[in-house]
């Protein structure tokens, strides 16, 4: 019986099958042939060059460099294959293409960084694969940050060539599984796995949408090409595939579902006070940079177009480089109720948290309702709770007995790239729970009252269960135009129970206290 | 070298059978119905391992019965619960463990039947003993799963489908009689064939 689990032909079988396959189905999508649309590989270089260079810098003259006012616009080689005015071409066969040239990509990059763990062969795939998963022993950063983000590249492999979101999803899952079997010689990590692909999953998702609200496709110039530089700079697979195309320089509109059905967000900059236990606030501030924004309507509507809406709150400083990242995106909502004051909605979350009390991640699934009440023609009450969990999160935690972290010792003789800990984190699933309370001036909020409550159970490192919990009040009042002035209260306290012999038992719990400015990027 | 030549030949057979399949799978996108079952027979490989341990944990070989219910979200996307049971006989007992996830199987060309898939959930393994340690309890665990394979259509609603599988089961702490074993994880390789109802 165990004959045939010897994974050796198996994996045979399915690199034929993959070999089989690859090319003709590639080109079996609408999309012409890659040598047919851009002329092969030498003249794919020329083509993204001249891409670039088809920007007309005067400010206004929406026809390429070269043609004379009034000529008809070169014809779009990827017509066919477009499902709507401005979306990209369908290609299937090129999201893998991408996803693999993604991992080799970051394979080389490490190798140039010196890394043992990138000299990669055969023989490591096979050790790879006879192994299996295991729980790794990287940097919280890495594993909850790095990870998450190296995932949207192989996420946006699939938008930039046309697949929707769930089948994006699925390029994530690739690009994330083949990177831990065949991208390094570390056992593959089944922690990795997870942040990668629902990491990357969220954050590709958002990374795009907003690319997408940095483009101008109607405008020529050199706005417009600086838009689409920076665009590309937040989601380069997709920038990338726009300039081989010549989609970065075609007068056009937006797809249609890039285009939110609201926008409100805020840039702050100021300073945190974080307390201890038994002093609330310490004497020196922290500085800080906040943005948050909240794309579409979370609140109302028929949805089934995933991300149509989400909210997003990235903090820098105030503890750490990036402190907090924090995206929530509607996955489908349905109202219910008289005049659909209720809205039922089902969420992806993805959570990182670092700061001088304590280091938290998560990738999470919430189910929730929320409930609208308008208080005057521009002031309304929104209420929001929600349920869910926790597929995989990640939480410091020190021994029994031991207060700080240990120095990190001198890198071993295992080489550059290995990890072999110890790790000051553990791993586990849980759940979650939280409630939002906001009142909103034209559906802008100017007070938010937040609270969250955590369970975490952790499966791989210190037997524990975590409680977490994390309450904040926000109140801003606008100054003058766009710029406003805010302060915000929170409160945050950790549970943390050892399934040790003696049952340990310990509670941690801090204030902390901001006041900034914002300006109103809405 | 039977083995070795077996083997091969099994590969040559699904090399075969991914070549010949397009024509026969082609039709897949006309069907209607959005229900999606699945319920076939594996072998399979397991092998248990923690973090610390110094041993070499042997690997087990047995039979596994794999379902999958769902509902097709477009052409190309199934989502649904997934059950992957698998008992192993050994020296100290029976090994079981069921692996209960939510899934998602991605068909990324219409006309193929090639398929990935991916999910987790929970695992239930009873009797960890051969595995890791004598006196092993019950335990339950994180489970994720990986996949791919190849569907083949017979009729309207009916079809069959070959597939390879990994699934992992993170258990946290074993007890055992000799004490506890930190970070058990445990890896189950599958190969099978099974029918698919649309």
């Amino acid at each position: 019986m165990g004959i045939l689990l010897r994974p050796r032909p198996l994996a045979a079988a399915l690199v034929c099958a993959l070999l089989i396959h690859a090319a003709p189905l590639a080109a079996q999508e609408t999309e012409p042939p890659f040598a047919e649309a851009t002329g092969g590989w030498p003249s794919f270089l020329a083509r993204a060059i001249e891409s670039a260079a088809l920007f007309d810098l005067s400010p206004v003259a929406p026809h390429a460099k070269g043609e004379q006012p009034g000529t008809p616009p070169a014809p779009d080689p990827y017509a066919a294959a477009r499902p709507c005015q401005g979306c990209p071409p369908r290609s299937v066969g090129r999201a893998f293409l991408q996803t693999t040239v993604v991992n080799v990509f970051y394979g080389i990059a490490n190798l140039v960084r010196g890394q043992v763990t990138a000299r990669v062969t055969p023989k490591t795939w096979w050790e790879n694969m006879e192994n299996g998963w295991v729980w790794d022993l990287d940097d919280f950063v890495v594993n909850q940050i790095g990870h998450p983000y190296q995932g949207s590249n192989y996420y946006n492999s699939g938008r930039a060539n046309g697949l929707s979101f769930y089948e994006s999803a699925a390029m994530a899952a690739f690009g994330s599984a083949t990177w831990e079997f065949y991208g390094e010689t570390n056992k593959p990590s089944l922690n990795d796995f997870i942040n990668t692909t629902l990491g990357g999953i969220a954050i590709g998702e958002v990374l795009h949408r907003v690319s997408w609200l940095m483009r101008d496709t109607t405008k020529s110039g050199s706005g417009r090409l600086w838009s689409e530089i920076g665009a590309t700079v937040l989601d380069p697979v997709t920038g990338y595939n726009r300039f081989r195309r010549g989609d970065a320089s075609r007068i056009e509109e937006k797809p249609a579902d890039m285009v939110p059905s609201a926008l409100s967000g805020f840039a702050s900059a100021g300073a945190l006070w974080r307390g201890t236990e038994h002093e609330p606030f310490q004497g020196a501030g922290q500085a800080f940079l906040e943005a948050d924004l909240l794309y579409g309507d979370p609140l109302h509507g028929r949805s089934r177009s995933p991300y149509d809406a989400f909210a997003m709150t990235m903090r820098f400083g105030g503890g750490g480089p990036v402190s907090e990242a924090r995206l929530i995106g509607r996955l489908l909502g349905e109202p219910f109720g008289k005049d659909g004051k209720f809205e039922f909605t089902v969420a992806q979350a993805y959570d990182f948290q670092k700061n001088d009390a304590y280091a938290f991640g998560a990738q999470s699934f919430d189910g929730g309702v929320a409930f609208t009440q308008p208080l005057s023609s521009h002031i309304s009450l929104a209420l929001l709770g929600s349920g869910g969990l926790t597929v995989l999160g990640a939480i410091d935690s020190l021994p029994v007995g031991v207060t700080e972290v240990p120095e990190e010792e001198p890198e071993s003789d295992a080489g550059q790239g290995v990890s072999e800990g110890p790790r000051f984190y553990d791993y586990g699933p849980g759940s979650k729970f939280t409630v939002r309370a906001l009142l909103l001036h034209d559906n802008a909020p100017f007070a938010v009252a937040f609270y969250e409550g955590r369970q975490l159970f952790s499966l791989d490192g210190l037997r524990a269960n975590h409680f977490l919990q994390h309450a904040r009040l926000d109140l801003r009042v606008p100054i003058y135009r766009k710029i406003g002035f805010g302060v915000a209260g929170e409160y945050f306290s950790r549970h943390t129970y050892y399934q040790d012999a003696a049952k340990t038992e310990k509670q941690f719990r801090y204030p902390q206290f901001r006041t900034y400015l914002t300006w109103d990027i809405s | 070298m039977g083995h070795f030549m077996m083997r091969w030949s099994l590969a040559g057979v699904w090399c075969a059978l991914v070549v010949l399949a397009p024509s026969v799978c082609a039709a897949q996108e006309t069907i209607d119905s959005r229900l999606w079952i699945v319920a076939g027979g594996t072998s399979a490989t397991v092998r248990g391992d923690c973090q610390t341990c110094e041993e070499d944990f042997p690997y087990r070989h047995g039979p596994g019965i794999l379902a999958n219910a769902g509902y097709r979200v477009n052409p190309r996307m199934d989502v649904g619960a997934e059950i992957f049971w698998v008992p192993l006989e050994t020296a100290s007992g029976t090994l079981n463990t069921t692996h209960m996830d939510a899934v998602a199987q991605f068909r990324p060309w219409r006309t193929h039947g090639f398929f990935i898939k991916g999910g987790a959930g929970m695992a239930f393994i009873r009797n960890w003993v051969d595995a890791i340690g004598q006196g092993a309890i019950n335990s339950k665990a994180l489970s994720v799963v990986v996949g791919g394979g190849w569907a083949f259509r017979v009729e309207k609603h009916v079809g069959f489908e070959l597939f390879a599988s990994q699934h992992a089961g993170a258990l946290g702490d074993l007890q055992t009689a000799a004490g506890d074993v930190p970070d058990v994880l445990g890896n189950y390789w599958s190969f099978g064939a099974a029918l698919v109802f649309r």
